[in-house]
Order: C-alpha cells, then sequence, then structure tokens
C-alpha cells in the first residue's frame, strides 16, 4: 500500500507528538501550584467552604491593601473536602491556607500536619473567641473564624394547635418532653420532636448538648480518662431517648424539611435553617430559642460548638503570607460579608454581635447567645476514634439494640482503651 | 499487524498512568503502615496489613454486608433484565421510546438516583406518602437496620436492570431468524424455543452481563455513601465503605490498600467461579 511508506516516517513523528503532549499536560498538572507568577508577585493558594460569591469580595480588598499577593481561592465541599485536604497533603503539595472543620483538626494536630502558630498569633487571643477548638495544650494550630452552633427550632402553629402557649416554648427538658408529647398526640400528621436517626457521623452533636447542659462530658477535664458511663451522661441519655416515641426519626436534612412543612414541633438544627425557611416555607411560623436545660433551676442551655479555622500546614510553600491573609480575614468586617451572605457559622470576633444586622435579626442572636454555653469536643488526639465509639453507641441506644447504661457503659471501655494505647 | 498498536497509544499511555500506577502503588502500600498526613513515617510491615484485616471483626462484617448485596442483586437484576430484553423484543410499536425509557436510569450519575431514592425513602416521603394513602403503616426504610440493606438493593436494581437489559437485547438481535422460524415450524412452544434456543445463544452475553454486574456489585460505594454512610447500626457497612473510612477518616491508608487487594483477590476468584460455571457452556456455543 503507498500509505505505508508514509505512516511509518509519520508514526515515530506522531508518536513523539504524542509524547510531547503527554508530557506537557504533565508539566503543566505538576507545576499548576507555582508560587510566583511571570510578574514577580506571589500567588497564595487558598482552599475554603463558602462560595465563592461570598468570599471574592473579601478576597478583593486583601489583594488591594496587598498589591504583591494574587489570591487563588478555591472552594470545597464538606462532602469531599477531607479528602481533597488529605490527598494534598500526601502528595506534598496543601493549599497554602485552609479552612478546617473542627472535628478535623485533631487528626491534624495529632499528626503534627498543621504549623504551630502560637507566637504568629499571640496578639489575636483577646480579639477572638472558640480557641479551645484550635489550640492544645495552649499551643495553637489555627486560628477561629467562623464558630457554629445548634439551637431548637419552634412551630409555633403546631404549639397552638395542640393548645400549648407559642409564646411560651419550651426552656427545660421536661416542658420539652411534655410538648412533644402533646404534638404527636393532638395533632394529627406531625411528630413533636426530630430525633437523628441513619447518619450515626453527627449523634453526639445531638446527644451530648443535653449530657454537657446536665454537667456531663466524654473525657475527664486533663482529657486522660473517660467520663462517658457517668450518672449525668446516663441521665440525659435516658431523657433523650424519652423524646423517641413523639419523635421523627430520621436524618437531619429530613427534620429540616419536615419542619419546613410544619409537620415537626421541635428540631435542633443550625442557623442555615434560617436561611433557607423564608424561601421553603414562608407562611411558617417558628421561632428559635435556646436548647433546653435540665431544669429551671440546674444545668445549662448547652449546645454543640463547632469551628471553621483558617490553618497553615507545615509542608504550605507561602506560609508567612498565608498567615497574613488569615489574620485579615478573622477581623470582624471581614467576617461579617461571608457570615451574612452564607448564614452558617457566626464570627469569632469579639464584638461582632455588636454589628447593626443582628439587630434586624434577633433570630440571629439566639445563636451568638447559644454559642456561651455551647461545648465544643475536645482536642484531642484521638478524637476520631473516640468520636466514632460515641456515636456507635449512641446509635446502639437509640435503635433499642443497647439499654442506655450499656451503651454508655461500652464506651466508656472503648475509650479507656483508646486512651491506654500507645501513640 | 502492527499499525494497530500505534492506535492504542493513548489509551495505553493514560492507563499506565492513571491505572496500573496507582494499582501498583497501592500494591507497595499495602505492605506498609502509611498515614498519608505523615508520609516521612511511613514503615514496610510486610503483610501484617493482611493479617491485620482477615482477623478483623469489621472486616468480616463488611464482607459479609458486600455479599448478601452481591448475591442479593445479582439474580434478581439478571432475571428482571433477561425478561425485560424478552419483552422488548416482541414490542412493535414505539420500540425505541420504551428501549430508552428501560435504559434511562444506566444515563444518570449514581450520585443523582442516590439523592432522588433518598428523598422517596425518607419518613415523610412519597413511598411512605402512598403508603399512608393505602391505608398502610409506615416503613423506615433507611431507619430500620432491617431494611436499610434491602432498600439499597432495590435501588441499585432499577438503576442497573435497564443496562443490562438492552445488553442482553442486543444479544436476541443476532439471534438466527431460520432456527427460530424452523422451531416454529416443528411447532414448539415458547418456552421450549426460549429454553433450548434463545438461552443458549444468549450464554456469552449472559456470563458478560454477570461478570460486570458482579464486579460492580462488589464495587458499591456511592449508593452507601449517599444513603446510609453505612449505618444503621453498620447494617450497611459494605466493604468499599469500610475501605474509605478506614483510610481517609483515620488515615490508615497501607490498611485500606490491603482491603483494596483483598476484595480484588475475593472479586477474582468469583469471576473465576462464576466463569468456570457459565463460561464452559457459552463458549461451546457455537453463536
Amino acid at each position: 500500500m503507498g500509505a505505508t511508506g508514509d505512516s511509518r516516517l509519520r508514526r515515530p513523528a506522531a508518536f513523539a507528538a504524542f509524547l510531547a503532549a503527554v508530557a506537557t499536560a504533565l508539566l503543566l498538572l505538576l507545576g499548576g501550584g507555582c508560587g510566583k507568577k511571570g510578574d514577580g508577585r506571589t500567588v497564595l493558594v487558598f482552599w475554603q467552604f463558602s462560595p465563592l460569591t461570598a468570599i471574592e469580595p473579601v478576597i478583593a480588598r486583601f489583594e488591594s491593601e496587598n498589591p504583591g499577593i494574587d489570591v487563588r481561592v478555591e472552594q470545597l465541599t464538606w462532602q469531599s473536602g477531607r479528602e481533597k485536604i488529605v490527598a494534598a497533603v500526601a502528595a506534598g503539595r496543601p493549599p497554602d491556607l485552609c479552612e478546617l472543620g473542627s472535628t478535623f483538626l485533631p487528626g491534624l494536630v495529632a499528626d503534627s500536619t498543621l504549623l504551630d502558630l502560637t507566637d504568629q498569633v499571640a496578639d489575636l487571643w483577646p480579639a477572638l473567641v472558640g480557641w479551645e477548638t484550635a489550640a492544645a495544650h495552649g499551643r495553637a494550630y489555627g486560628i477561629p473564624w467562623m464558630l457554629g452552633t445548634r439551637a431548637l427550632y419552634v412551630n409555633l402553629d403546631l404549639l397552638r394547635r395542640a393548645g400549648l402557649d407559642p409564646t411560651k416554648p419550651p426552656v427545660t427538658w421536661a416542658e420539652l418532653l411534655a410538648a412533644s408529647r402533646r404534638i404527636s398526640e393532638r395533632v394529627p400528621d406531625a411528630k413533636g420532636f426530630g430525633m437523628n436517626a441513619g447518619e450515626r457521623e453527627i449523634l453526639f452533636k445531638k446527644v451530648m448538648p443535653f449530657a454537657w447542659g446536665n454537667g456531663g462530658d466524654i473525657l475527664d477535664s486533663t482529657l486522660t480518662k473517660s467520663v462517658m458511663a457517668s450518672p449525668q451522661n446516663l441521665e440525659a441519655l435516658r431523657f433523650y431517648l424519652s423524646l423517641k416515641p413523639y419523635s421523627l426519626l430520621d436524618r437531619q436534612e429530613m427534620h429540616d424539611q419536615a419542619f419546613g412543612k410544619g409537620r415537626l414541633g421541635f428540631v435542633i438544627s443550625g442557623p442555615w435553617l434560617l436561611r433557607a425557611l423564608p424561601k421553603s416555607a414562608p407562611d411558617l411560623k417558628f421561632s428559635v430559642v435556646l436548647m433546653p436545660r435540665p431544669a429551671a433551676d440546674r444545668g445549662t442551655h448547652a449546645s454543640f460548638a463547632g469551628a471553621e479555622v483558617l490553618g497553615v500546614f507545615r509542608g504550605a510553600k507561602r506560609k508567612a503570607e498565608a498567615i497574613r491573609l488569615a489574620r485579615f480575614l478573622v477581623r470582624p468586617e471581614n467576617t461579617m460579608p461571608v457570615f451574612i451572605a452564607t448564614g452558617n457559622a457566626f464570627p469569632a470576633a469579639v464584638g461582632a454581635e455588636a454589628d447593626t444586622y443582628f439587630v434586624s435579626h434577633p433570630m440571629d442572636r439566639v445563636f451568638l447567645t447559644q454559642l456561651k454555653t455551647a461545648v465544643a469536643p475536645p482536642l484531642h488526639p484521638r478524637w476520631v476514634e473516640i468520636e466514632e465509639i460515641v456515636n456507635g453507641e449512641l446509635e446502639q441506644a437509640i435503635h433499642g439494640s443497647k439499654t442506655p447504661e450499656a451503651a454508655l457503659g461500652s464506651a466508656d471501655a472503648r475509650i479507656a482503651e483508646v486512651l491506654a494505647r500507645r501513640p | 499487524m502492527r499499525r494497530p498498536a500505534t492506535g492504542v497509544l493513548p489509551w495505553v499511555a493514560c492507563f499506565g498512568l492513571f491505572g496500573l500506577l496507582p494499582l501498583l502503588a497501592a500494591l507497595v502500600l499495602s505492605f506498609q503502615a502509611y498515614n498519608p498526613l505523615r508520609p516521612d513515617l511511613v514503615r514496610w510491615i510486610g503483610l501484617e496489613n493482611y493479617g491485620r484485616a482477615l482477623a478483623s471483626p469489621s472486616f468480616w462484617h463488611a464482607l459479609r454486608t458486600t455479599a448478601i448485596f452481591v448475591a442479593g442483586t445479582l439474580p434478581v437484576t439478571l432475571t428482571l433484565a433477561y425478561l425485560v430484553a424478552g419483552l422488548l423484543s416482541r414490542i412493535r410499536r414505539a420500540e425505541g421510546f420504551f428501549r430508552a425509557a428501560i435504559f434511562f436510569p444506566a444515563t444518570l450519575s449514581m450520585v443523582v438516583i442516590s439523592l432522588v431514592f433518598k428523598s422517596l425513602y425518607a419518613e415523610e416521603g412519597l413511598l411512605n406518602a402512598w403508603l399512608a394513602a393505602a391505608g398502610l403503616g409506615r416503613v423506615h426504610w433507611l431507619q430500620d437496620p432491617a431494611l436499610a440493606l434491602p432498600s439499597i438493593m432495590l435501588m441499585d436494581i432499577w438503576a442497573s436492570a435497564g443496562y443490562y437489559a438492552i445488553l442482553i437485547l442486543a444479544g436476541r438481535k443476532t439471534l438466527p431468524r431460520e432456527q427460530l422460524d424452523a422451531a416454529r415450524l416443528e411447532g414448539l412452544s415458547a418456552w421450549t424455543v426460549e429454553r433450548r434456543i434463545v438461552l443458549p445463544h444468549l450464554k456469552p452475553v449472559l456470563l458478560f452481563v454477570v461478570l460486570l454486574n458482579t464486579i460492580r456489585s462488589f464495587q458499591i460505594f456511592i449508593e452507601v455513601f449517599v444513603l446510609t454512610r453505612g449505618g444503621p447500626l453498620e447494617s450497611t457497612l459494605t466493604l468499599v465503605y469500610h475501605l474509605y473510612e478506614r483510610a481517609f477518616y483515620h488515615f490508615e491508608m497501607g490498611y485500606a490498600s490491603a482491603l483494596a487487594y483483598l476484595l480484588l483477590a475475593l472479586v477474582g476468584i468469583v469471576l473465576l467461579i462464576q466463569r468456570r460455571l457459565l463460561g464452559r457452556s457459552a463458549a461451546g456455543n457455537p453463536a
């Protein structure tokens, strides 16, 4: 065939061109994170979870204040962000600055993956709250940026239909139980309380607030001993389970939906629901109150405290610039726009509550008050394992495959085993 | 004969880079204690990860769950796909529409399908609303440990049966017309024709469908990730989800790699058995 001779000539050339293309693609892939642009400006990589539309105006201000720095912002998702961060660290190419969930932090601190920022942020300690989510043994491994918590959403119409006074939402455990029962029994197709099921990974955030409010905890103050089987925890778990007959057992997002449809009296949820309800259920009459306390004369209105922390990885290329950006981001004038745009978590900056936004948004203010009695999980190096144990045992108690005593006893023994294990 | 080799070069390069290389890297990792956050502390530990997996109750529990999933979905999917393909082959009007409708779930991402089913299976979801309208009680599709896995299996069967039905239908289209006409002239019943002519003819396709479905079923992850995260009470903890948790929550990448290789070996053994059982007669079929 006439073409054979040509193709013999062309084949090595085509192969070489193909190899060159692959090599170029690889170089582009591997070289994608270069720190200097052609014009000498520094490119800073910042990974975070907010929509880009929320963060970009703030970043633009930072860039105008720091003309030599270009910030490349990338948005992570809470579903897959952890994997992306782990993969980047493993590949030795972490972002320069990264937003991290507080429950993700203990593992990173335990593995010495994060830079100790104590000396660089010493002056920020009085300016921010929530350091317990970012610091261990007096050393700061991140800077608290945003703080999140959960409060009790109350359907006022259901209270009224159940013959309860909507101006007096439950303040104590007994009132919550009585109102949940009344709604379940008196209002057709409605349940009193939203009990989390089918998502083991968040159970401690929903059950432990009752224990924390009752003086209970997971570990003692030295973080060396489990106190899971304490009478305070047992009383709290027993109370939580007493809500089960009057509860909708489902995942959080289904609770939020059911609440919006007016079929759930009470749901423990975060501030995101405040943004969603006016759109999904504009006619719903609801309020947000503090988590109930054990009794009017004892305990606290405890809730789960989570934080979004800004961390710098040891392997980051531009640490100094990353810290400069972090310090800029935590300033109240820079956190408020992000909070207003997203509504998921509140500024960690002291004095942010004085912002006029909270005057015109009283329900957001409830979350700020809730934050004062919210409890953050301990920054313990073995927290991932401890959390898994607590969630697993609580799930067994909720499903009735273990008694509250057995579940807490088992959690206590298993956590003690984890704590006793050598690092 | 050498010319086609140039054509497959891009594929070979891509497979080598994104398939074979990670596969070999994972094999090496499976013999190491490797925390991706502390690559500097990597240690060679030989077969320790494999020994640990084989001694772990979680591994055996996840294996059992996966085996139930495979054993529960494979025959039902295959039977359903075979029946649907048979029905489709008999349709003379709007054939294209029905084929497209049956194939439709295969065009959707499993994440999308899982999200839709998450709403359907919700306590306040559509399925329970229908049950309530029919005067029946609420079913805790994903909250009841006894029902969560069957609910996922049901979704998986719905999502995949159409795809396999189209593959089987393609096989049916190659049936020799003369053979069927001759069978009819001889007065053979439809059942006899199906059993003695159609089924033997379809065996290579069926073998392919069985192997493909087996591999897919052993790899079940997205459905569990979106719907249940392994719960309730670990009733849907499959091998790949277990592996994912060890890798990305506990940072035990070496151990997770060992789990992946154990899964690979297991799938390999099952496929060999299936080939032996189904393949011999399929290979012997002149079609």
